[in-house]
C-alpha cells in the first residue's frame, strides 16, 4: 500500500536535491569559526565524502523500487527492529525540521523583521509548508528548478556584485590549520547539507524510474554543493579574518556592496533566496516526515498529519533552544552526533543485508 | 460539498488576517517620528568620564524649506547636534531620546568620528555596538578628531548643509590626492582581529579660517591594537598607499630637466606587488610599482614633450615615489606599527617560519629591508604638444 500516489521523474530528483543543499547555504557559517579561510576545502572533501552514502540510497531505492523509507526498514530488519529504526529516522527528522524552521525565524528576526513576534514568524512559515506538502510531492518537484535558478541567480548576482571588494589572498595559508579541525568541519559539513539528504529515502520511492536514480542524485548534489563553495568563497574573500565574527557571513557580506552609492543595501536578495530556499527544504522534511509518520501507523492519508505535525514543529522550533548561542552549539556538536548513525552507519547497512538476504525478492518470497 | 465551503472561508479568512499582519507595518516607523541620524561623534566626558555621544540629526522641516527656496530660514540650520552621556555607547544613544522623544534612525549614518581621548585610550571597548547594531552599515566611515569629535560636527562649510555629509565627501574623494584613505567600520574591524598588523584611519581637524571654520584631513592616524600610536602625513600616507596598491591619482612634481622649473605629473594609474622573501632569516619585502603618468602642467618653457624629457622625468617620479615610500616605512618602524600588513603576508607565504617571528615582530619590523622596484611611464601630455612659449630659434 501507497500513501502517496504521486510521480516525480529523475530530472525533478536533481533539481529537488540542489535545492535541497542550496537550503543550506546559512548553515555553512557553523563551520567558519572552526576551519576559517579553509572552509571551502572542507565543503568539496564534505562533498566527496558524501557520495558513497548518496550512492547506497540510490542503490536503495533501485531494489526497493516503490517503497519507502519505513516499508524499507520492516522488510530488512522485521517488524519490531524496522519500526524502532523508523521511530529514529523520524526522531531525526521531526528535530532538524524544526531547527531549520527555527533558522528561519533567526534569519528573520536577526535581519529583516526584528519587531515581528518570533512565534508569529515560525506559525507563518510553517502553516506556508504545511500548505505545500498537503499539494504532494508532485507539486514541490514541478516547482523545484524554480527554486534552484533563484538561488542561482542571487548567488551569482552577489559574487559578481561583490568582486571588486574581494581579496583572494585570504585563502591563504592554504594548509594552516590542525587536522582535527579539518575533520571536524567535514563532518559537520557532511552531516548537515549533505546527510540531511537523508529525507530523500522518502521521496526516491516516488520515482518513476529509478535506474539512473543516482546520476540525478548526484548531479543535484554536485550543483548544491557548488552553490555553498559559491557562498563560502564569496564570504571568505570579501569578509577575510572577520568572516567569524558575523551573526551570519552572508548577510554581513551582501550589506557591503556598494556600487556607486547607487546599488546598496541589497540584504533583501539573501532574505528573499533564503526564505525560498529554506521554505523548500522545510517543506521535503515536511513531506517524508508526515509520510513517515502515516506509513509507521499505517494511515492511508498522510494528510489528517500536516496541520498537527505543523504545531507540534513551530512549539519544538519555539520552546528548545534557549538562544540562538544555544541553538548554534548543540547542532554543531549534539546535532551531528545523533544524525551520524543515520547517514554514515543505516543506509550502507540496510543495503548490505537486504544484499545478503536477496531482498526484496525474498521478502516477497516469504510471503509478508 | 458544506465542507469544502467551510475550509474555503477559513482560507480566505486566513489570507485576510495575514494581509494584515505580514505587510511589513508591524513595529512600522513614519519618517516623521523618525530621528535621521547622518553622523556620530565619541568623546569623553571631562567631568564624569563616561561616553559623550554627539549625534547629527537631520530637521526634515529646515530641509525642506531651504530646499523649496522659500527663503525665511536661510541661516536656519538643517542639522541639530544632540548630546548625551553614558557608560556605553548603547546607554548613551538610548539616553538621546529623552532629548529627542524618538528612538534614533541610524540606518543612514555617514560617519563616526572618535575623539582624541577615545582614540589614545584605544578603541577596541567603543566600537562593538557600531559592528552589531542592527540599522549600523558595515560601511559607515571611521575617522579621529585630532580635539573633540563634538567640535568636528559643529563645523559647517558653506556649501553642504551637514557637517556629516561633507565629512564623509572630504573621505571618500580620497583618490584625487591618494593622501588619505577611506576606512569602513569592516576594514577597521579586521585590523583589530590581528594584533601584529596595525591600522589606520583619517584624521579630522578643525581650523579657523577668518571666522568661519573649516575641517579638514591633515593625515590618518594609526592604531596598534585599536589604541592610537601615532599620525602619519600625506607624503606618508601616500607612502603606504603605493605598497598596498590603493593609489588612485594624485600630483608628483619634479624639477623640469633644464632645471628651470618644474613638471607636474599627474598619476592616471598605479599598480603594486609586494611579496615577502627570507634570504638567511632576513626579512625582505620586494615591493614593484608601476605607475602611469601624464604631464599635466610644467613651469618652464623647455618642451617637456620629448623622448630624453620624458626620459628624465621618469626617472624623477620614480625617485619621488620611492622615497614616499622610505618615508612612510622609516615612520611606521618608528611607531614599530604594522600599517603595511607585511606580517600578514609572512604568515601567508611563510607560515612556518611566521610562528618563531610572532612574539618578535615589534622588534623584527623595523630590521626589514625594502627593495623597491618602480617603474613609471609618461602616457600623456594632454591637450598640449608644446608649451605655449617661444620656439628655440625666435628667441
Amino acid at each position: 500500500m501507497s500513501i502517496e500516489k504521486g510521480r516525480i521523474s529523475g530530472s525533478q530528483l536533481l533539481f529537488m536535491f540542489a535545492g535541497f543543499v542550496q537550503g543550506s547555504a546559512l548553515l555553512v557559517d557553523f563551520t567558519i569559526g572552526i576551519t576559517e579561510q579553509q572552509s571551502w576545502m572542507v565543503i568539496l572533501a564534505g562533498l566527496v565524502m558524501m557520495v558513497p552514502f548518496i550512492l547506497s540510497y540510490a542503490a536503495l531505492a533501485k531494489r526497493f523500487h516503490g517503497k519507502n523509507l519505513v516499508q524499507i526498514n520492516d522488510m530488512v530488519y522485521g517488524r519490531f527492529l524496522g519500526k524502532v529504526l523508523s521511530l529514529y529516522y523520524i526522531f531525526f527528522l521531526s528535530m532538524t525540521l524544526s531547527f531549520n524552521i527555527l533558522d528561519v525565524g533567526e534569519l528573520y528576526k536577526n535581519f529583516l523583521m526584528p519587531d515581528t513576534p518570533f512565534i508569529f514568524l515560525l506559525a507563518v512559515f510553517a502553516a506556508a509548508c504545511a500548505y505545500a506538502v498537503a499539494k504532494g510531492i508532485e507539486v514541490l518537484a514541478r516547482v523545484s528548478h524554480l527554486f534552484v535558478i533563484t538561488g542561482i541567480f542571487v548567488i551569482v548576482s552577489t559574487f559578481i556584485l561583490l568582486i571588486d571588494q574581494m581579496d583572494f589572498s585570504n585563502f591563504l595559508p592554504l594548509f594552516e590549520l590542525p587536522l582535527i579541525r579539518i575533520i571536524q568541519g567535514i563532518h559537520i559539513l557532511s552531516a548537515i547539507p549533505y546527510g540531511e539528504t537523508l529525507v530523500f529515502f522518502m521521496i526516491m520511492g516516488r520515482l518513476n524510474n529509478t535506474e539512473r536514480a543516482a546520476g540525478y542524485a548526484l548531479g543535484g548534489l554536485l550543483i548544491g554543493a557548488m552553490n555553498l563553495l559559491a557562498v563560502s568563497v564569496r564570504n571568505t574573500a570579501v569578509l577575510g579574518r572577520t568572516q567569524s565574527i558575523w551573526t551570519s557571513a552572508s548577510f554581513q557580506s551582501i550589506r557591503l556592496i556598494d556600487i556607486g552609492t547607487v546599488l546598496t543595501r541589497m540584504d533583501f536578495l539573501i532574505g528573499i533566496a533564503q526564505t525560498i530556499l529554506i521554505f523548500f527544504k522545510c517543506s521535503l522534511f515536511f513531506y517524508a516526515l508526515a509520510t513517515a509518520l502515516s506509513q509507521l501507523f499505517g494511515l492511508k492519508s498522510y494528510l489528517p498529519l500536516i496541520l498537527p505535525l505543523a504545531g507540534i514543529e513551530v512549539i519544538l522550533a519555539a520552546t528548545v533552544f534557549q538562544s540562538p548561542v544555544d541553538h548554534a552549539v548543540i547542532t554543531q556538536n549534539a546535532g551531528i552526533i545523533y544524525s551520524s548513525p543515520l547517514i554514515y552507519v543505516f543506509s550502507p547497512l540496510t543495503l548490505l543485508i537486504a544484499k545478503i538476504r536477496s531482498l526484496p525478492g525474498h521478502e516477497r518470497g516469504g510471503g509478508t | 460539498m458544506r465542507k469544502k465551503k467551510g475550509v474555503t472561508i477559513a482560507v480566505i479568512v486566513l489570507c485576510v488576517f495575514m494581509v494584515f499582519a505580514l505587510s511589513g507595518c508591524l513595529g512600522g516607523r513614519e519618517i516623521n517620528d523618525l530621528e535621521i541620524v547622518i553622523g556620530m561623534g565619541v568623546d569623553k566626558d571631562e567631568k564624569t568620564g563616561n561616553i559623550l555621544l554627539t549625534a547629527q540629526i537631520v530637521k526634515e522641516q529646515a530641509v525642506g524649506r531651504s530646499s523649496g527656496g522659500s527663503g525665511g530660514g536661510g541661516d536656519e540650520k538643517a542639522f541639530w547636534n544632540v548630546s548625551s552621556t553614558g557608560e556605553s555607547i548603547f546607554e548613551a544613544v538610548r539616553q538621546l531620546t529623552h532629548k529627542t522623544g524618538n528612538r534614533l534612525f541610524v540606518s543612514h549614518n555617514q560617519a563616526v568620528i572618535f575623539g582624541n581621548d577615545i582614540a589614545s585610550e584605544g578603541l577596541q571597548k567603543y566600537i562593538d555596538f557600531f559592528l552589531r547594531a542592527h540599522e549600523m552599515r558595515p560601511t559607515v566611515l571611521i575617522l579621529m578628531a585630532e580635539g573633540r569629535a563634538s567640535d568636528v560636527m559643529d563645523a559647517k562649510p558653506d556649501t553642504e548643509k551637514f557637517p556629516a555629509m561633507n565629512i564623509a565627501k572630504l573621505v571618500k574623494t580620497y583618490g584625487y590626492t591618494s593622501h588619505l584613505y577611506k576606512v569602513n567600520m569592516k576594514d577597521f574591524s579586521e585590523c583589530l582581529m590581528c594584533s601584529e598588523k596595525a591600522s589606520f584611519a583619517p584624521l579630522i581637524t578643525v581650523s579657523d579660517n577668518e571666522g568661519s571654520k573649516d575641517v579638514f584631513v591633515p593625515g590618518m592616524a594609526v592604531f596598534k591594537n585599536g589604541k592610537m600610536v601615532g599620525k602619519l602625513g600625506h607624503g606618508e600616507v601616500r607612502g603606504v598607499l603605493w605598497v598596498l596598491g590603493k593609489v588612485k591619482s594624485g600630483v608628483i612634481t619634479v624639477p623640469s630637466p633644464d632645471g628651470g622649473g618644474k613638471a607636474i605629473l599627474e598619476i592616471i594609474e598605479a599598480k603594486s606587488k609586494a611579496i615577502p622573501e627570507i634570504i638567511d632569516g632576513k626579512i625582505i619585502i620586494h615591493v614593484m610599482v608601476e605607475v602611469e603618468l601624464s604631464l599635466s602642467e610644467q613651469t618652464t618653457a623647455e618642451n617637456l614633450a620629448t623622448v630624453p624629457a620624458f626620459g628624465k622625468i621618469q626617472d624623477a617620479s620614480e625617485e619621488v615615489v620611492r622615497k614616499e615610500i622610505m618615508a612612510a616605512f622609516k615612520k611606521t618602524s618608528e611607531l614599530k606599527a604594522d600599517i603595511f600588513g607585511f606580517s600578514e603576508m609572512l604568515y601567508k607565504k611563510y607560515s612556518k617560519e611566521w610562528k618563531s617571528m610572532k612574539d618578535n615582530w615589534d622588534d623584527i619590523y623595523p630590521t626589514i629591508e625594502l627593495d623597491i622596484d618602480v617603474a613609471s611611464r609618461v602616457v600623456t601630455t594632454n591637450l598640449l604638444r608644446n608649451p605655449a612659449s617661444p620656439k628655440e630659434g625666435e628667441k
